[in-house]
């Protein structure tokens, strides 16, 4: 996760690292368990570090708990005011995918169908999992959102995954 | 070859079906062997063309196979005509649609008691039954209202309703969603999940991965014959973070 | 300009699409204007022909049949008084008076009256009878009137007895001076004998004595005269100043060749009658099937409405559009309904064997031509023009989806449907959803029962009408009455039919989508078949039982005098029962061929 994510998340208010926890992990749903608590503070100690945002507050309280206070610095906020206006979308991952078909085509290591298939397996029993999830969900909450996000990115994966074996299935043909 | 396994509801041996001669002649569905059992749910999946709505076609007594052996609950269905087909079409098979082809002149609960009333039922069986079905779906409210008065999600669960009317062996879908938005389609994904907990029989031909996600089990058809069968078992590797670009 | 250039074009264009429709259109509209020119055209088809007997046998302008007392017998001052209008101020020629006897005739099994005028063998001045097969009299030779001699079947040399005395047939002959056959008695005869009526009684000639020897003390002989005028058009101010202004008791009673024309014209009034209404019950017909035709199309045509409209055109435009290619094709019909009609005429409207000649080209004036195109097109408008007016007025959007306009709901009609048996509920949901449809069946079948029942009075008076004591004696009248009657009953049927067989192809295509997924749903093909027949049956039942009154009605209203008939209730009930019967028999064939068609191909083609 991007550090520019914990950044914004400090923009509504100073906060302490446990409060940012609990807020990342509500707008997550399911998913806030696969969050690494300890990648919080990595970020944070990194932010730090590079000026976006300050310490403040008193060491360690009574019951051991970090007290400590982050805010933004003006700069931090800038940074946040840019970031939100920008449009880059997470980066697809084909190209490993489409290399490792060739490779192994190439190679003769495997049956690139085969691996296409077992991918396509795969992919479907991730969308089984993603499913039933999105249908404990109420309708119309924020975790619904995102499992749809999920849902539709991993149907359009497996639509690639079609057209590939299509593809090489037509290979295999006129070879 | 036995039919008596009392668990399987539908099963074909070697179920062809050709359209037009010579030059021209395409095998639509080319030697399918297939078991149902109760209870399962069985998503066909595959290009279009490859002749999966022709197979369904076929499964649910629509139309006649050109050959191989189609037996549904101890019937054999390749042998009979067109009225016993009918009959049957009236107490063991219900049909979905993607386009739902519900009368547009009739409300809703009047739809739902359509396959009632032409198995001879009385109106007023009739009329209990649709009601029973529309309010187990969430649609009481909109019983006496039009098609074209609800969503689509709300029609294709109206057809559903009708396909149920009389508790039929096994509930065909051709495309279900295929004619629906992502929250349309959650409402006819999450019916049919409960319908398939209750016990209800699925075979569901489709294009939405969705759908076959779900499935017991999944076919793959290609130009007319099956090439592909999965059972989607087991958990998946990676967890659910990567999926969102939470990364370790 | 450019507007007007445009909706030729697209009308042309859509016409040559639909070749095929576009013929049955026009044969339907076809039926209604051939009626109509032939009904038309039977006026004055007898005044041709009557004009070419008149210059060909040198007919006179009046004849004047001599004065006789109670008993029959021509006193000397009546003969007088007739030989004295040789001399009347405007007669410049004159005939006879020739003797004229009636006759009790037998031939050939058949019993009836001659009334025989005695000639001589040189040619008269004035009515010499055109013998148009053998020759004229001679001693024991008759000539026979044409009209008769065809009624009698009888032909030269046949042997035929008058009286008793035997005669041998020497030549056929027609004349202006009488009527034909069977209207002779119109001018004058005295029926001395029980078996010689009106409609029996025929026209001959006889040398003067062979006629003298017929006289008998009962029977006694008559006196007839032609004369010829100075100005023809007086003969019947003539011959009225003669009958009524004359003082004297034993004055002769003329007649002019006015009146004795329109008598021949009465052989076709009843003719041109049965035309009239008939073609304004094809009209009716037609119009039903053309509506039926049309409603159908302007479903088709809608998504061209749209692009239209989203191209700028005014729903008047649409609208324009739409109805022009009826109302050409309107046009077109009628043009060939005049063609068909004026060539066919002749075979309706021929004098019959009592006059010369056929009509010809029977005229055909402006006026006519103007009726039966106005007809015409008065009968494609008012088919067209509310759907074409609804469709025109469809929202663009709409049109262009091609969202056909959905049946109205009938919630009552549901409900009561929901009830019935299987094919029940299927023809009351089916008819329902095209109320329109329902009842332009309900009418053509009514319109057809009102004719074939009206049709049927007339025959049946006709036939009552038939002649006392005589076999086999053809009445020439009643039978071109007859064969008229029948055309026109085919004609009725036959459009009759193919409205039924285009209700039911209407009805079948829009009910597609009911029936796949009724059948979807588990209902048999038979029960399909059942229901879509059922569907036209009902609303012909309510039709046929509606054309029973409809017909004694008719009837009532168009006959002039005579007593009224009504038919038995078996034949009636006969006739319900046989309409529901054919009505059955000809939607089942399209609704099986509907009903078998595979279910999934609709219904993919539906959510297409």
């Amino acid at each position: 996760m991007q550090q520019e994510v914990v950044l914004a998340m400090l923009a509504k208010e100073p906060s302490q690292g446990y409060e940012l926890r609990a807020r990342l992990d509500q707008a997550l749903g399911p998913f806030g368990e696969a969050m690494n608590a300890g990648h919080i503070y990595v970020q944070l100690g990194r932010l730090e570090k590079a000026g976006l945002i300050e310490r403040r507050g008193a060491a360690k309280s009574s019951d051991g708990r970090d007290r400590k206070v982050y805010e933004l610095t003006s700069a931090g906020q800038e940074r946040v005011t840019e970031w939100l206006a920008e449009v880059s979308w997470p980066k697809p991952d084909l190209a490993e995918f489409h290399l490792k078909l060739t490779a192994a085509a190439a190679a003769g290591l495997a049956d690139p169908i085969g691996i296409i298939d077992g991918q396509r397996r795969e992919l479907l029993r991730r969308l089984r999992d993603v499913q039933r999830a999105a249908m404990a969900e109420p309708d119309h909450s924020d975790a619904g959102l995102l499992l749809e996000g999920v849902v539709l990115r991993l149907q359009a994966d497996l639509r690639w995954l079609e057209a590939c074996e299509a593809n090489w299935t037509d290979r295999r043909g006129t070879s | 070859m036995s039919h008596a396994d009392s668990t399987t509801v539908l099963r074909t041996h070697g179920l062809r079906k050709e359209y037009g001669s010579d030059e021209g002649l395409v095998r639509a569905v080319d030697g399918v062997d297939l078991d149902v059992a109760r209870g399962e749910t069985l998503a066909v999946m595959g290009p279009s063309g490859c002749g999966k709505s022709t197979l369904l076609h076929l499964l649910g007594g629509l139309d006649q196979p050109l050959g191989g052996e189609l037996w549904l609950d101890g019937h054999r269905l390749d042998q009979m005509g067109e009225k016993e087909l009918a009959r049957l079409r009236r107490t063991a098979v219900g049909f979905v649609f993607q386009a739902f082809h519900l009368m547009d002149e009739l409300t809703a609960q009047e739809n739902v008691e359509l396959p009632a009333l032409l198995a001879g039922r009385s109106p007023r069986a009739a009329s209990r039954r649709a009601s029973e079905l529309l309010g187990q779906f969430g649609l009481a409210d909109r019983a006496s209202h039009l098609p074209s008065a609800l969503s689509g999600g709300q029609r294709q669960r109206v057809a559903i309703a009708r396909a149920l009317a009389n508790e039929p062996l096994v509930v065909f879908a051709d495309e279900p969603t295929g004619n629906l938005d992502s929250a349309a389609t959650l409402e006819v994904l999450r019916l049919f999940d409960d319908l398939h907990a209750a016990g209800q029989t699925f075979v569901i031909v489709t294009h939405d991965e969705r759908i076959a996600a779900t499935a017991d089990r999944l076919m793959t058809m290609r130009d007319g014959a099956f090439v592909d069968e999965t059972r989607l078992t087991g958990g998946t590797t990676g967890h659910l973070g990567a999926l969102i670009g939470l990364e370790d | 300009m450019g507007r007007l250039f445009l909706v030729c074009r697209l009308a042309a264009r859509d016409v040559g699409r639909r070749r095929g429709e576009a013929a049955m259109l026009v044969l339907v509209m076809m039926a209604a204007t051939t009626a109509l020119t032939l009904g038309l055209v039977l006026h004055g088809a007898t005044a041709q022909p009557y004009a070419a007997t008149r210059a060909a046998t040198a007919g006179p302008d009046v004849v004047a049949v001599g004065d006789t007392t109670q008993d029959g017998v021509t006193t000397p001052a009546a003969l007088a008084a007739l030989q004295s209008l040789k001399q009347a101020p405007g007669v410049t020629d004159s005939s006879g008076p020739y003797p004229v006897a009636i006759a009790v005739l037998k031939f050939d099994g058949i019993t009836g009256g001659a009334e025989v005028e005695g000639r001589d063998a040189t040619r008269a001045l004035v009515d010499q009878p055109k013998v148009t097969q053998g020759s004229w009299v001679r001693p024991g030779g008759v000539v026979v009137e044409r009209s008769f001699a065809d009624a009698l079947s009888v032909h030269v040399g046949d042997l035929l007895t008058l009286n008793g005395r035997s005669f041998r047939v020497v030549g056929i002959a027609v004349t202006a001076a009488l009527p034909p056959f069977p209207e002779i008695c119109r001018v004058g005869c005295n029926l001395y004998y029980a078996q010689t009526t009106s409609d029996n009684t025929g026209l001959m000639w006889l040398t003067r004595a062979d006629v003298q020897s017929l006289a008998t003390p009962t029977a006694p002989l008559s006196y007839f005269m032609n004369l010829k005028l100075a100005d023809p058009a007086e003969a019947q101010r003539f011959a009225h100043s003669h009958n009524f202004d004359s003082p004297s008791p034993t004055a002769p009673f003329v007649t002019s060749w006015q009146s004795i024309s329109q008598q021949d014209a009465t052989l076709v009034k009843s003719e041109q009658l049965v035309m009239l209404v008939g073609s304004w019950l094809l009209a009716i017909l037609a119009v039903a099937s053309v509506a039926v035709l049309v409603g159908g199309r302007m479903a088709e045509q809608l998504r061209r409405v749209g692009l239209l409209k989203a191209v700028g055109a005014t729903p008047g435009l649409v609208a324009a559009v739409l109805l022009a290619e009826y109302l050409a094709l309107a046009v077109v019909a009628a043009v060939i309904g005049l063609v068909v009609g004026w060539s066919a005429a002749p075979l309706l409207t021929g004098p019959g064997a009592g006059l010369l000649g056929t009509p010809g080209a029977p005229p055909l004036t402006v006026v006519d031509v103007g009726v039966v195109v106005l007809v015409a097109v008065a009968v494609a408008a008012v088919a067209a023009v509310v759907p074409a007016f609804r469709s025109a007025r469809t929202s663009t959007i709409r049109a262009l989806a091609d969202t056909a306009r959905p049946p109205r709901r009938r919630a009552h009609l549901v409900n009561l449907s929901a009830r019935l048996p299987v094919p029940l509920l299927l023809a009351v949901r089916v008819a329902a959803r095209r109320p329109r449809r329902a009842v332009l069946n309900v009418l053509s079948i009514a319109v057809t029962v009102s004719g074939v029942v009206a049709v049927a009075i007339a025959h049946a008076r006709l036939s009552g009408s038939h002649l006392v004591g005589s076999s086999g004696l053809d009445n020439p009248r009643t039978d071109r009455a007859n064969e008229v009657l029948l055309v026109i009953t085919v004609m009725l049927i036959a459009l009759a039919a193919v409205n039924a067989v285009f209700i039911t192809r209407a009805t079948a295509q829009d009910s597609r989508h009911l029936s796949a997924v009724t059948r979807a749903l588990g209902a048999t093909p038979d029960q399909i078949t059942a229901g879509l027949s059922l569907a036209q049956v009902l609303p012909a039942l309510a039709g046929a039982l509606l054309g029973i009154p409809g017909g004694i009605g008719l009837y009532a209203s168009v006959k002039h005098g005579g007593a009224m008939a009504y038919p038995s209730i078996g034949w009636l009930i006969a006739v319900v029962i046989g309409t529901l019967v054919v009505v059955a028999g000809l939607t089942a064939v399209p609704a099986r061929v509907a009903a078998r068609r595979p279910v999934a191909e609709i219904l993919q083609a539906e959510s297409a």
